[in-house]
């Protein structure tokens, strides 16, 4: 390995927009790349990662222009280059592996197809030839039966395989350099391990340079040789991977580094000035269900999803009990059966004594106050036109009618409770960021001082340093409260964060439970122990 | 701020603001009276005494396109509101309601939408006679498929919106669900969907009255001013041409004062 | 088979649907039609004579209950009758069958230009560079349905007939009589063509799998070609059942603007005569013609899209990222 590097970006600078809604997004970027390494651009959204991945492609969407700045790619100057001789590099030279699988394929091409075209473009194969060597390709990133494969077209492979399939397309005219942009952030954890396990592979393969963007620190701790930090537009700090993450120089390295929720195994502590209401000892569970199930019938031709078969769970007073699983797994389905947004098709849940399960029409109405539910997405919660004021006081509509002068007060105080400041109340959702949103969300939730909080994944949505304050607000506040937390996440690391107990669910059943350090640390099933060894950042906590 | 200042719509909210003059007091813009004949020049081009010409029997072209605003707005407006009034019913209780209701509701708007808008118009002008009353009505009937398809789609949408989810979870009544959160976000797009098509429906009621099933002469309608022009094509285009003109600009200006309330879609 | 059968329901109930509304609104509307018809032609002499009425009743096929007139008529289109004009007493299916070809010739050319037209300037908006270039060309189209097709005509045919002598301004003898009658209704299907087309492609210029071609480094003809066009006709090809509906409207005023004596014109001196039978007939026919348009499109569309081909043909694939889906991969 040589140390010239095959990419070099020297003060780059790009502007979207234009006039008053000018937005400088890139502001004087420097890259070295040398090839066969890896160097992760790990920044929050905004942070212009992504845009100087595009520059590097050439690609910058419209509206986009670069303004000062050279991009070198294997000695040429690309900035200097016409579309037409830019074209011819990419996928040539330049490799390109996207975020988002799900989109990234042609969904009426067949898979063999959408690889062989680019080594027809670029290698001036024939079509026959260019048909079997995608075959081959299939093969080498993993894909199994691949003739079967390249007949299929994207809507029959799952997220994982497909993103296979674009490594495949990035690497099929063996490039000096990818450019991965966030190439996992959508996928399960599993499925990331082994999708970036078969990147760094091929890496090695070819001697490949990868410049990997990442929002997520422990995803570039474990994979790259070197790793810049961006934070809007500019880089605040780089070096050799281990060096940035066991020392980082600059505050906002320092910041990211605390609130990575990979990088840490202990569980979040209230604060000290938060007076706690002590724990409750008393032997009996707050809720309690007992063989859920729960069967969406199929559609058309297709069989029915056994989404829940049969779930039991006991949730203890004051303690957060959290349900991760991947997608597809049935941990929403169950939470939304406990808070009865969904009704189960059998099983029997019990809340403080009473048979939940059982409550019909005004009876479950009045019940609800007792269990509250902060969703996924903070913006989405909230309906758009109203004022915040007007959102976190709606719950106490259905115990009747407040004076103008009274609700502003409750609002307020609310607004307080999530450290969230008066000025926030005449916000209408769409003027609010998604951590202030989700702090919106948990205010509404506690207007009506509920016993259990259903989180369903409320902080996935969010950047990791958001992630971090919200959790660290919900520690807080379950001890100002004696709040109890039934936690959905697809995040063990998150989860290791938050939890008391865990159970772990996989195709509708819980596979594990247990306190939380022993499922983290002594898990018992195979299931567990990947979903865990899965969670980047071993690299630094081991 | 700067949507006021979007020439298009300052234009279009200038050309309906002068429609709507002619509306409501037509002598105000019509230099002469649309019935009667302003002396002997038949079939005169357009000038600066007669703006669009003088016709057959020799009336000022423009004051009759002036006065023939009144009739074939109000049809218009008639027929949108009608649509959207009944569609907008539909599509809510449809949506609202679920199941079978939806589906045996949704199963006729589906037909109606089958149906072209004219020809339930035409349907409905053969049984219930010409006029510009029964022309709405056509027209109208004609848009309600769309109005309630429109709005059944928000209803289904905002009904699966988190936020509607979280109001049940608070324990919100049903009938409190429906009028403080689904309604409100659910008729924004039919206001919208309403300024265009009340650019539709004036083309249509405009149409209907070019093919003859509007008020009888003398009465001036803008389609059949277009009609009566037709048989003079070859030596006087004008007569048809300038209040099809017209029709054009103030569709456009509907139009245009439409994407702005759309959002600029 | 299983994916043919439920299809051609459909179009079927499409058919029953469409008369059962005119049917409706026919009879629940007030006035007699009858009588209407009577007094149009004859003006206040039409005779009010009982026996003379019920057998013009009987004649029309407008006697007995309402439930039988729906019934029998029903089943009267199966046999292809479509009953009796009430104007001119010849038989609607006739009448119909003679019109029907010129119709098709205008609207068939105007299907074509307007998609042609359409899709030309969708490549165009979507290629144009800078910003101003692709939102100008970006208007033009949807002028296309503002223009009242009678204005269109009366344009037309006074520079194209009257001052170039190019095409013949009515009539309809030959190819060079379609000709203007198609332009002006290709305007507004075109405009509907290119909402939906535009809509798809810029969707699908923003879609993942575009910058992914580019990213390939695929020359633009074939990024443009293979990976926004084929994606982007799908949904332009859903909406021709909707557009022949269209035509069918638009065929009324520009028969009447050239003098054409196709469906259009017939259903026009219809409605002026007050002859329901001839109004519902028209409805009747362009109701099959939609329907099974919309039937074909449907099946088209099942083997164009791999997406529906499969989930015909073959079981529903396993969850997309379980666990056990990521291992064995």
């Amino acid at each position: 390995m040589s140390d010239v590097p095959v990419l070099k970006v020297t003060d780059l600078h790009v502007t979207y927009g234009s006039g008053a809604a000018r937005h400088h997004a890139v502001r004087g970027v420097d890259l070295e790349l040398a090839a066969g390494r890896i160097l992760a651009v790990v920044g929050e959204s905004g942070s212009g990662k992504s845009t100087v991945a595009n520059a590097v492609l050439g690609l910058l969407p419209d509206g986009a222009r670069r303004t000062e700045g050279t991009v070198e790619v294997d000695g040429i100057e690309l900035t200097a280059l016409r579309e037409r001789a830019l074209r011819r590099l990419r996928g040539d030279v330049v490799g390109f592996v996207p975020q988002d699988p799900s989109r990234s394929l042609n969904p009426v091409l067949r898979i063999g197809e959408q690889i062989a075209e680019a080594l027809r473009r670029h290698t001036g194969a024939s079509r026959a030839n260019a048909a079997s060597r995608a075959i081959e390709i299939l093969d080498e990133v993993g894909i199994p039966d691949p003739e079967r494969r390249a007949r299929q077209y994207p809507h029959e492979l799952s997220g994982g395989l497909r993103q296979r399939v674009l490594i495949g397309i990035a690497w099929a005219c063996t490039p000096q350099i990818v450019v991965a942009d966030e190439p996992t952030s959508a996928l399960d954890v599993t499925v990331q391990r082994h999708v970036l396990d078969r990147m760094e592979s091929l890496r090695a393969a070819h001697g490949t340079a990868v410049l990997l963007i990442t929002h997520d620190l422990a995803v570039a701790a474990d994979r790259a040789d070197d790793i810049v930090v961006m934070q809007q537009g500019i880089i605040v700090e780089s070096g050799p991977a281990a060096e940035v993450l066991a020392a980082p120089q600059h505050e906002y390295t320092r910041a990211l580094v605390a609130a990575a929720p990979g990088l840490h195994s202990a569980r979040l502590r209230p604060r000290a000035e938060v007076t706690a209401v002590t724990a409750d000892a008393s032997g009996t569970p707050l809720l309690s269900a007992r063989g859920l199930v729960k069967t969406y019938p199929g559609d058309g031709g297709s069989g029915a999803v056994h989404a829940v078969t049969g779930v039991d769970l006991e949730i203890r007073r004051r303690e957060t009990f959290s349900i991760v699983g991947e997608s597809g797994s049935g941990k929403s389905t169950t939470a939304r059966m406990i808070a009865r947004i969904i009704d189960a098709d059998s099983g029997e849940i019990r809340f403080d004594g009473e048979e939940l399960s059982a409550m019909e029409g005004e009876r479950l109405r009045r019940f609800r106050r007792y269990i509250q539910v902060v969703f996924q997405n903070p913006v989405g919660s909230l309906d758009p036109r109203m004022s915040v004021e007007k959102l976190v006081t709606e719950p106490l509509r259905a115990g009747g009618t407040m004076s103008r002068r009274q609700r502003a007060a409750t609002a307020a105080e609310l607004l307080d409770q999530v450290r969230l400041g008066p000025e926030h109340l005449e916000r209408r959702p769409a003027q609010l960021s998604g951590g202030q949103a989700q702090r919106v969300a948990i205010a509404r939730a506690l207007a009506v001082r509920p016993e259990l909080l259903v989180l369903d994944e409320p902080v996935s949505a969010l950047d990791v340093s958001v992630q971090e304050q919200v959790l660290q607000l919900l520690v807080d506040l379950q001890a100002e409260h004696g709040l109890t937390y039934l936690f959905i996440s697809h995040d063990l690391a998150v989860v290791r964060q938050i939890s008391d107990s865990i159970a772990v669910m996989s195709q509708g059943a819980i596979v594990e439970r247990g306190p939380a350090a022993q499922v983290l640390e002594a898990p018992g099933t195979a299931y567990t122990r990947e979903l865990i060894s899965a969670i980047p950042g071993a690299a630094v906590t081991a | 701020m700067r949507r006021l200042l979007n020439p298009v719509a300052l234009l279009s909210v200038l050309v309906l603001a002068v429609t709507l003059v002619a509306v409501i007091w037509p002598a105000l813009l019509a230099p002469y009276d649309p019935f009667d004949s302003v002396g002997t020049a038949r079939l005169e081009p357009p000038s600066w005494d007669h703006l669009f010409g003088t016709d057959a029997l020799a009336r000022d072209v423009f004051s009759r396109v002036v006065h023939g605003a009144r009739l074939s707005l109000l049809a218009a407006v008639l027929a949108t509101t009608a649509g959207a009034v009944l569609g907008a019913l539909i599509g809510l209780v449809s949506g609202a309601a679920g199941g079978r209701v939806d589906f045996a509701v949704m199963r006729v708007v589906d037909v109606m939408l089958a149906i072209p808008g004219i020809l339930l118009a035409l349907i409905v002008v053969a049984s219930l006679g010409f006029g510009a009353v029964s022309i709405a009505i056509g027209v109208g009937l004609g848009a309600t498929g769309s109005f309630a398809r429109v709005m059944r789609a928000q209803v289904m949408r905002v009904r699966n919106e988190e936020y509607i989810e979280a109001a049940r979870t608070m324990g919100l009544r049903r009938p409190t669900i429906l009028l403080r959160h689904v309604l409100p976000n659910a008729s924004k797009p039919i206001v919208a969907m309403a300024s265009t098509e009340l650019a539709l429906a004036i083309l249509a009621v405009s149409a209907l009255s070019f093919l003859g099933f509007g008020a009888q002469p003398p009465t001036p309608e803008w389609g059949s001013l277009v009609s009566d022009g037709r048989q003079f094509i070859a030596t006087a285009p004008w007569l048809s041409i300038m209040p099809g003109s017209v029709i054009l600009v103030v569709v456009l200006a509907v139009n245009g004062v439409a994407r702005n309330l759309g959002g600029n879609r | 088979m299983r994916f043919v059968a439920p299809k051609v329901l459909q179009a079927l109930f499409v058919v029953w649907a469409t008369y059962t509304v005119t049917f409706l609104l026919i009879h629940a509307l007030p006035g007699d039609p009858v009588l209407a018809a009577l007094a149009v032609r004859a003006g206040d002499a039409a005779t009010t004579d009982p026996e003379v009425l019920d057998a013009l009743r009987a004649q029309y096929g407008l006697d007995g209950s309402v439930l039988h007139q729906y019934v029998t008529h029903f089943l009267a289109l199966f046999r292809g009758d479509l009953g009796v004009s009430m104007a001119t007493g010849y038989e609607v299916s006739d009448m119909v069958a003679r019109a029907l070809p010129k119709t098709a010739a205008v609207a068939a050319l105007a299907l074509a230009l307007g998609f042609a037209g359409a899709l030309s300037f969708t490549i165009a908006a979507y290629l144009a560079r800078p910003h101003w270039l692709r939102s100008t060309i970006s208007q033009i189209p949807p002028l296309g349905i503002a223009i009242p097709a009678f204005l269109t005509g009366v344009v037309l045919i006074s520079v194209f007939s009257f001052q170039l002598g190019w095409f013949p301004a009515s009539g309809a003898n030959g190819f060079s009589s379609i000709v203007l009658p198609a332009i002006t209704l290709s305007l507004p299907t075109g405009a509907v063509f290119y909402q939906v087309f535009s809509a798809a492609v810029f969707e699908a210029g923003d879609a993942g799998f575009v910058r992914t071609a580019q990213a390939k480094g695929l020359s633009q003809p074939v990024v443009i070609g293979r990976h926004i066009l084929r994606n982007a006709v799908l949904p332009a090809i859903t909406i021709i059942g909707i557009q022949i509906g269209y035509l069918a409207g638009g065929t009324a005023v520009v028969e009447t603007v050239f003098s054409r004596d196709g469906i259009g014109r017939i259903t026009v001196d219809a409605v002026l005569a007050r002859d329901i039978n001839v109004v519902t007939g028209v409805v009747m026919v362009v109701a099959v013609i939609y329907a099974v348009t919309t039937m074909i499109v449907d099946l088209l569309y099942g083997v164009l899209d791999p997406r529906i081909r499969t989930r015909v043909a073959a079981k529903p694939r396993a969850r997309a990222t379980t666990p056990a889906g990521g291992a064995d991969a």
